[in-house]
This record gives C-alpha cells, structure tokens and sequence, in this order.
C-alpha cells in the first residue's frame, strides 16, 4: 500500500477534508444567500410585495364612455347597459357543458344552431374563462334567465356598458364606432413599453374607437379604467373574490357637437339612394350643422365584431357606405369653383364692363376649350356668365387673372388643407389647387397655358372636397372671413373659436360674386333658378323669423338662396363624340355619369348657413345636387339652429341631474 | 480462488451484517424522504393520493433494495465497475441515436415499457469506473499527469455526450465528480493549477460556441435576471421571491402563496426546496441543509475509513456526487447559480434519481460494512 514517497491514504484524508471544507464553505455561502434574500425583503419588502402581487389579480373595471350630443343635447352616441348571460367552463363542469348549455338556450329560446355554436365555443375557451352565451338580452330573457339560475352552476347573468347609436345610419360617418381592440393596437402598447395598456386591451369588455370621432376623440371620451383585486392562483382562476382594494373607473368625457340632429336625418333621409354628401355649415361660427354622407351604415353591427360576409359586402358596395364623402370625399369642382376664379379675375383688374363673346368655345393653344351650351351664350358680362355658368367667360377671366392669383384666391377660400375637425386627420382629404409650383412638383416640365382654362372651370387637376366646398361658401358669404369649420361644440378639449380675420379679397369682388349667386338662383335664365328659386319659407319684414309660406302673414318676404351648380366631368369626352353629339348622362353607365355639385348660402337677406352637395354620377348639378340642397337648407332655415341656444356640457349635466332627481321616488 | 481477510475479519451471517449496517446513514436518508413526502402532500393540494403516496413508496422499496444490496462484498463493485461504466457509455451513445426529445432535450431512451434515463446509470458509474481505475493504479503514478489522461478520457467522453443531448447539468455533475476523485486519489498541485485555469478557458469557449441557445439565454438571464422577468428569469424570479417572502418560519404549511397559487414552477422537483423554505421559513431551509451536510459528513467519515483505495474514492465520490447535487439545486433556486435543472436528492420526485442514490449509498453501506477487509483481490480473478 505504500509507495516510497507518498501515503495515498494521508492524501485522501487530507484532501478529502480540504473538500468537506470547501463543500461546508459553499453550503455556508447557500444559507447565507437565504439570510440574505430574507434581509433584503426586510429592508425592501421586494419579496413580500411580490408574493401579494402575485397573489391577487386586478380585474379591470371598464369605465363608462363619454356621450356624444348633438348640439341641442340629443344623445348621439351613448352607453347603456347590455343584458347578458355568461357560463365559466371550469365551473359548469366538463360533463354538464352541453347540458347546461342546452337549458340556457331553451330558457332564451335560441335556435339549433346558436346553440352549437355557444357549445363549441365553450369547448374551445380557456376553462377558467367567461363564455358569452347571448348578449343583447331583452328585458324578459333576462329575469328568466335569472329565475332559473340557481339550477345552473357556474352561469351567470349580468349587464354591462355598452355602446349604442341610437340614430343607427344618420351620423355613422362623423361618429365611426368602437370595437375591440385589434391585436395590431395591443401590438403598438407592448413596442411603446406601455404593458399596462397591453393588458387591458386585452381584455374582452374593452372597446376603442376606430373610426370618425370614435377614434379622433379617445383619449377624452375613453375614461379611466378603474379595478378590484381578486385573489387567484397562477393560472389566473379566482380562488377568492375579496372585497378588498378597489378603484373606481373615471367615466370618459362628454362630447357636445355642432350638428343638429334634425338636420342630419333630413338630409340623410333626402339623400337616401345617392352616392352623395352634403354639409352645412354657420358662416360666421364655423359649426358644422350637418355633415352627411350616404348611404350611411348601421355602426351598432361594428360593435361585437361585423361578420366576415357582411363587411365585404359594405366594403364592395359601389356606393361606398363605408366611406365619409363629406370630408374624405375629393371631387373636381366644376363650375362651383367659378365663384373662386370670378373673385381672382375682379381682384386681378377685371374691368367692370368686361365682356366675352361666348360662341360656344374658345380657341386656345392650338386647342378648342368647350362651353356647356353647345351654341354658345353670346356676349356675356360678370353677371350673366356667373348667372347661366357660361365657360368661355371664365376661361378668359382665368387667362385675365393668371393660374397663380386663381389658385392663391382658392386656397384664401379654404382649398388644398386639412381641416382637424375632430376626426381622424388621415381621413381628411386635402384636395389639389393646380399651379405652377405643384405643376412642377409632379412633372418635370413646365405647366401648358390651357390649364388655366381648365382650373377655371373647376376640372383638369382641381380636387376639393364637399366641406371645403361648403367653407368657401361661408367664406364668400360672410363677407371674406376666415371662418374654419368645427365639428366639437363642447368637450374637454375643445378650443373656442378663433377671432375672425379679414381675408384679402376686395368687398367689391366679393359683392359682385354674391349678386352673381343670386341671380343663379332667383333671377330667369339662372341655372338652379328652378331648383333652389322658391323655398316656400317667408320672412318678417324685419327678418328675423322664417315660417313656411303657408303659415306667413301677408306682407313677408320670400326667403331665398344665392348659390353656384357645378357639374363635374369624370370621363374624358374625345373630339369624335363631341362632334357626334355629347352623350346624355341618362345613356352612359352610372360609374360614367357627371358628379352634381351645388353651393349656397342664405338666407340672402341675412346670410347665416353655407351649404354644398355633391351627387356622385348624379347628372347636372341643377337637376340633381341643387334640389336637394334647397330642401336640406329650406329645413335648417326654418329650424335656424344657430340662434338657438344651444347644450354645453354644464347644462347636460344639470339636466341628467334634474331627470334623476326627479325620477327618484319621494 | 482464495478469499482473504485482514486479521480478525470473519465471514459473518446475513443477519449479522443487516445489524451492523450504518444505520446513522439510512436513518438520515429516511429522513430526507420523509421531508419529501411530506411536501409532496402540499405540493398536492393535500391530498395522498400521487405523488406524496408514490414517492413514500418508492423510497421503501428502494431503501429496502438498498440494506439488501449493502450486504454484497464491495469486490462485486470492484468487479462491475468498468463493465457497467461501458454498457452506460453505449447506452448514452444509443440515446444519442435512437432517443427521444422531451422538452428540447434529448435524454430519455424507450426500451419497450421502460423509459431509461442513461444519464443516471453514467452518474454512478462514472464514480466507479474512476475509483477502479485509481484502486489499480501504481501509487507512485497517482499524482503524475500522464496517468491522469485515463479518468480524464473516462469523464469526457459521457460529458460530451451528455452535452450535446443536451443536458448541461449531468454533464458537470459528472465532470465535476469525476475531477474530485482524481483530486481526492492524489493529482499533484502543480498539474491542478494550470489545469483550473484550462477548464475556465475552456468554460468561456464552450459559453460562446457549443452552447445552445437555451443554455446560453438561462446563463445570460442568471447574469442578469430582471432582463426578463416572464421569460427564462421567471423561475428563479418567482423562486427568489417565494423564498425572499418566506421569513424565519414561513407561511405554514400548506399555506405558500406563491406555492400554492402555482407561481414557482416544476416545485415537485427542481424548485422544491423554494417550496420548504416558503411554507417552513429559515427554519425548515436550514433544517434541511444540516441534515444534507450531517449525511454528507457521514459519508465522507465511511470513505476516510475505508481500507481499500476504492472504497475511500467511491465513497468520496458519492459524497461529491451527493454534495454537487444538493448544492447546484439550493444555489439554483435562490438565483446563485444558473438554472440547470437538477433535482433536490431523496426529497425531489422522480423515480431515476431515487434509484440513482439508493445505488450510491448501498456501495456506501456495503464499504462501511466490510470496511475491516484490507484487500479485494481474489473475488473474481
């Protein structure tokens, strides 16, 4: 056993102590990390803190979202409570599922089919979480549901806040709807590191605009999400639903609009069958009163998820519901925008006496620019060309004033900007005013003169949309202002409106354009004279107060519109038809007809509200956009929303106040 | 054939030698598994039935096997040592072909109904197989560094196996073994040092060019845990605070909230020491680490009482073995050391790594029985 040198076994007994040490030392080191953990909790609670948050889950409160009033305070978006019945999986129990299913659905008397659908649901969710078996419950459902529970383990029947509109179609566009939210949304919360709001989108309650003021307004009408804490095991099942910490939800913000409910259904409701929108605006306030697009569509089927087939069927729709025409909507602008060329051209020196010769085109460059009337007008001065909308004078007044003043007159009215409403700034359209810089900006030559013809005219590249068609309206009408429109009469965040400033376009050339639009509309010969001529409303001789003509004493005034038609080509008619004779609208396919656009303001003799109306393919803009136009502002006129006093949110409030007091049992 | 015994040694009856057993040892272990039943039962919500009752039971019929196998004379050991270390090593080598993947590791190998775990058999052997080699060595070649080519070939190669099924922590369990023997049977300082500085360079190489990416994400998390609270930091995150909100003598039994509520994770194995510590405090942690650290005392006090080289080692290194285990687990679960997965020893459920240690101590036993025979030549040779 022994070698000449060493003992093998003093080596081991050495070493073999030597390692007990160090296993005693590292077994040392292990107890003292203990201690240590322990003190640091001591000093830190970091454990102790952990192990409660652990512990106990916050299940989050929805909180109430804001409502959104017209501006007389009809309740245009409101939330309200929603009957529902639920089961948990986990406490039905595997064996009863479709059992317990199956009464649910004869109690609610629910179809085969739902309740196949309820039961594979059920089978496929998370076991500890809720199924919703049926939400939207009536009144009756609902006791019977609750009656029978007790019989039904691990059901529950509850209500909770839902978003309604009431008004379904009619305010859909500047509205939108809440859904829930996308995983690109939760998506978004996790990369800005924001994991609270994460969690909560998540959550199946949690609705979020996403679309019109839904979305542009969330931060305000949204609230804050309040909690309780329940206490739960890892897999997130409650063991314990303690009464303890709690907070309660801050109800979203209220939201007073400009619109007037009213308004908006009839202009909806005159619109019904068009590709149309048209907005009303005050002159002088910026207050949208109307902005309507149809056809409109039912937000109420976005809330839960629309199904699959009835999106593509909204979405493939050729009239385009889903779309807000009345702010998204760019369309050429005809010869509305006569009244921005006819200011450019005085303001430019136009001489007061200034005639054309109109034989029914004008040559130029080499090419024949048309006037509408195939004969031709003859000589016309500022006034009759503004009157029967005659081409050739305009052509020569937009060569008079020069493309530039024609489009800086344009943008002066309101053209080419986004105007931040209160919507989603990208749905906002911001349109084209053509002139030499953004001519070059796109291509890389220099612009030919006949475009100046053409933007005189309102066709070539010009793009408005029918709310800034209604702006330069106001603009024109309010005497050269430089209103902007708003949507928000009331809200947290809104801003009053902004003082006023003179806009640079001379009185003269704004009183030659405004006697012009009358003569459109109430002298012979002008093109919406059999339109928008006679609105059967009457005036006191002070005017002030408009009843319809019926109900007038004798000795008022007729009350009356000024206002442009405009009639937009979309197709391009080559030289051949033009010889053969242009088509009429009536024979070309809808997608190929004219766009109808009609401008006004009135009342004349006191000049309140701008309106305009485009009709997709609708024809001539006297035959088809001006009569609705008429009605549209015959009803506004009458009802006069601007000197009404309107809602604040102070003054909804008090009232809700009221109604409850008053609800409550002596 | 002769059998030789040293000087007053006898052959004595079956009966005999069960009396003269170390009973210290099995009372110790015993107890350790008495721990573990017991917290199987929480672990179990309360209840008998599973765990609590299979791994009572499992441990009766492996201590039972153990005081059996103890009475066998320590030459079969001898005896079996290369062969077993061999048919381990082909083992590793067919899990490595024919395997199964469970949990992004290949380490289970299906043989009709039985599922083999090769790692386990290569853990005993790999001590065996080195105690042999030492046992039969010329003393005066022990410490010299080209006789300690051999034992290194001997760990290396399984650990290399088992690092590329991969399962990280058998591969150092049986490396880290494997070198304390080869400390233990007398390795000269001269060659350790350099050897010790080797094996880091080696660590490094290996950290940035063998490892997997799930290894290397448990280190880098180990490094820094908070880097990822709910991903692979989560364990020992929930760990740390299962322990760190436990105080001197816990929440009570069957009342850890983090334990309870399923927050620490695999706690009827790799975490179960969070679990006693969380429901018994500093009290039960410390409980529970003495009695690990009495056992291995024991263990060590058989092996320095051994007469035979391969007593001595194989009994130190079951000790090392045992040590190694109970500390890569309890520095584990308190965020010490990266987690490697390694069971608690008797008190982790799980049938292998039971079976593992009754084999162990039941070599222990039988060297501690027949500790007064000198030789163990002339058994089978």
């Amino acid at each position: 056993m022994l070698n000449d040198k060493r003992d093998l076994h003093a080596v081991f007994n050495r070493r073999a102590l030597l390692l007990g040490g160090a296993g005693a030392g590292a077994f040392g080191l292990v107890g003292a990390r203990m201690l240590y953990l322990q003190a640091e909790d001591l000093a830190t609670e970091t454990y102790t803190d952990g192990a409660i948050e652990n512990r106990f889950d916050q299940r989050i409160v929805t909180p109430p979202r804001g409502v959104i009033y017209d501006r007389f305070g009809v309740a245009l978006a409101v939330t309200s409570p929603d009957y529902r019945v639920v089961l948990v999986p986990e406490q039905v129990g595997r064996a009863n599922l479709e059992a317990t299913v199956r009464k649910i659905g004869e109690i609610l008397g629910l179809e085969e089919v739902s309740i196949e659908r309820r039961l594979r649901d059920a089978r496929q969710a998370k076991p500890s979480e809720d199924v919703i078996i049926r939400q939207a419950l009536r009144w009756d459902q609902f006791s019977a549901i609750n009656v029978r529970l007790p019989e039904l383990p691990g059901v529950r029947a509850e209500s909770r806040q839902i978003r309604r509109y009431p008004f379904d179609i009619a305010f859909a566009h500047p509205l939108g709807y809440v859904q829930k939210p996308a995983q690109r949304d939760v998506d978004a919360a996790t990369k800005a590191g924001d994991d609270r709001r994460a969690v909560y989108y998540r959550n199946p309650d949690v609705r979020v605009g996403k679309s019109g003021m839904e979305v542009a307004l969330e931060p305000e009408l949204h609230g804050e999400a309040g909690w309780r804490m329940v206490e739960v095991n890892a897999a997130g099942r409650v063991i314990n639903e303690v009464g303890g910490e709690t907070k309660q939800p801050i109800p979203g913000g209220d939201v007073v609009l400009t619109l007037d409910a009213e308004s908006q259904r009839i202009a909806m409701e005159r619109m019904r069958g068009e590709s149309a929108s048209c907005v009303v605006m005050d002159i002088y306030t910026g207050d949208l009163i109307v902005m309507a697009s149809s056809p409109g569509f039912d937000p109420n089927e976005f809330i839960n998820g629309i199904s699959f087939d009835r999106f593509k069927a909204l979405n493939e729709d050729p009239y385009k519901p889903l779309f807000h025409k009345a702010v998204t909507g760019l369309y050429k602008p005809g010869s509305t925008f006569k009244i921005a060329t006819g200011l450019a051209a005085i303001d430019a020196g136009m001489a007061d006496n200034y005639t054309v010769n109109c034989p029914g085109y004008v040559w130029f460059g080499g090419r024949r620019f048309h006037c509408w009337k195939r004969g031709g007008h003859g000589p016309v001065g500022f006034h009759t060309a503004m009157k029967q909308s005659c081409n050739c004078f305009f052509f020569n007044a937009a060569l008079l004033a020069g493309q530039q003043k024609v489009a800086d007159t344009a943008r002066l009215l309101g053209f080419q900007k986004r105007y931040d409403v209160g919507l989603p700034m990208d749905t906002v359209g911001a349109g084209i005013i053509p002139d030499e810089a953004w001519w070059k900006s796109m291509r890389k030559e220099p612009m030919p003169a006949g475009m100046t013809l053409n933007t005189g005219i309102g066709q070539g590249d010009v793009l408005t949309s029918p709310l800034q068609l209604a702006l330069m309206t106001a603009r024109v009408a309010n005497g050269g202002m430089d209103v902007v429109p708003r949507l928000v009469r009331d809200s947290r965040d809104a801003k009053a409106p902004p003082k006023l400033n003179r806009l640079a376009i001379s009185d003269a050339a704004l009183k030659k354009v405004m006697d012009g639009i009358y003569g459109v509309c109430n002298e012979p010969g002008g093109t919406a004279m059999g339109a928008a001529g006679n609105l059967d409303l009457m005036v006191d001789p002070t005017g002030t107060e408009v009843r319809e003509a019926a109900n007038a004493p004798p000795g008022w005034k007729p009350v009356q519109l000024g206002g442009k038609t405009g009639t937009a080509q979309v197709r391009v008619i080559t030289v051949g038809e033009r010889a053969a004779g242009v088509k009429r609208n009536e024979d070309l396919p809808w997608g190929m007809r004219d766009h109808a656009l009609f401008v006004c303001h009135g009342p004349v003799h006191k000049p309140r509200y701008a309106c305009a109306v485009v009709v997709e393919h609708g024809g001539g803009g006297s035959r088809v956009a001006a009569p609705i136009a008429r009605d549209v502002m015959r009803q506004v006129l009458l009802r006069d929303p601007s000197n009404k006093p309107g809602a604040t949110r102070e003054s909804l409030k008090a009232q809700t106040t009221e109604a409850s007091l008053a609800r409550a049992p002596a | 054939m002769s059998m030789s015994y040293a000087a007053g040694a006898r052959p004595r009856s079956f009966l005999e030698k069960i009396g003269k057993l170390n009973w210290s040892i099995i009372t110790l272990m015993s107890a350790l598994a008495m721990i573990g039943v017991i917290m199987h039962f929480s672990v179990a919500d309360g209840s008998w039935f599973g765990r609590p009752l299979e791994h009572g039971v499992r441990y009766a019929a492996v201590v039972v096997c153990m005081t059996l196998l103890a009475t066998v004379d320590p030459r079969v050991w001898l005896a079996l040592a290369y062969p077993l270390y061999a048919v381990s090593l082909l083992l590793l080598v067919a899990v490595e072909l024919f395997g199964e993947v469970r949990m992004g590791a290949q380490r289970w190998l299906e043989l009709g109904p039985l599922t083999l775990q090769p790692s386990e058999f290569m853990k005993i052997a790999i001590i065996m197989a080195v105690a042999r080699y030492y046992h039969g060595l010329e003393p005066r070649l022990a410490g010299t560094l080209l006789w300690s080519i051999p034992p290194i070939l001997l760990f290396a190669a399984p650990a290399g196996l088992l690092a590329a099924q991969p399962d990280l922590g058998a591969a150092i369990l049986i490396s880290s073994t494997a070198v304390a023997l080869m400390f233990l049977a007398g390795l000269r300082w001269r060659f350790i040092i350099p050897a010790g500085i080797a094996a880091a360079a080696a660590g490094v190489f290996a950290y940035f060019f063998l490892l997997h990416e799930f290894q290397r994400n448990r280190i880098e998390v180990f490094l820094n845990p908070n880097s990822d609270p709910l991903g692979t930091g989560y364990h020992v995150s929930q760990s740390k605070i299962a322990i760190g909100s436990a105080g001197l003598f816990g929440k009570g039994y069957l009342q850890g909230s983090q334990s309870q509520g399923d927050f620490v994770p695999e706690k009827h194995t790799d975490f179960i020491f969070t679990m006693i510590v969380e429901e018994f405090g500093l009290i039960g942690g410390f409980v529970v680490l003495s009695l690990y650290m009495v056992l291995l005392a024991l263990t060590m006090t058989v092996a320095m009482r051994a007469r035979t080289l391969f007593g001595r080692l194989l009994a130190g290194g079951v000790a090392v073995n045992l040590g190694v285990y109970v500390l890569i687990n309890t520095a584990m679960v308190m965020g010490l050391v990266p987690v490697v997965g390694e069971p608690l020893p008797l008190i982790s459920h799980g049938g292998s790594a039971m079976l593992t240690v009754g084999a162990c101590y039941a070599m222990v036993l039988s060297i501690d029985l027949h500790r007064e025979s000198a030789s163990t030549r002339g058994l089978l040779w």
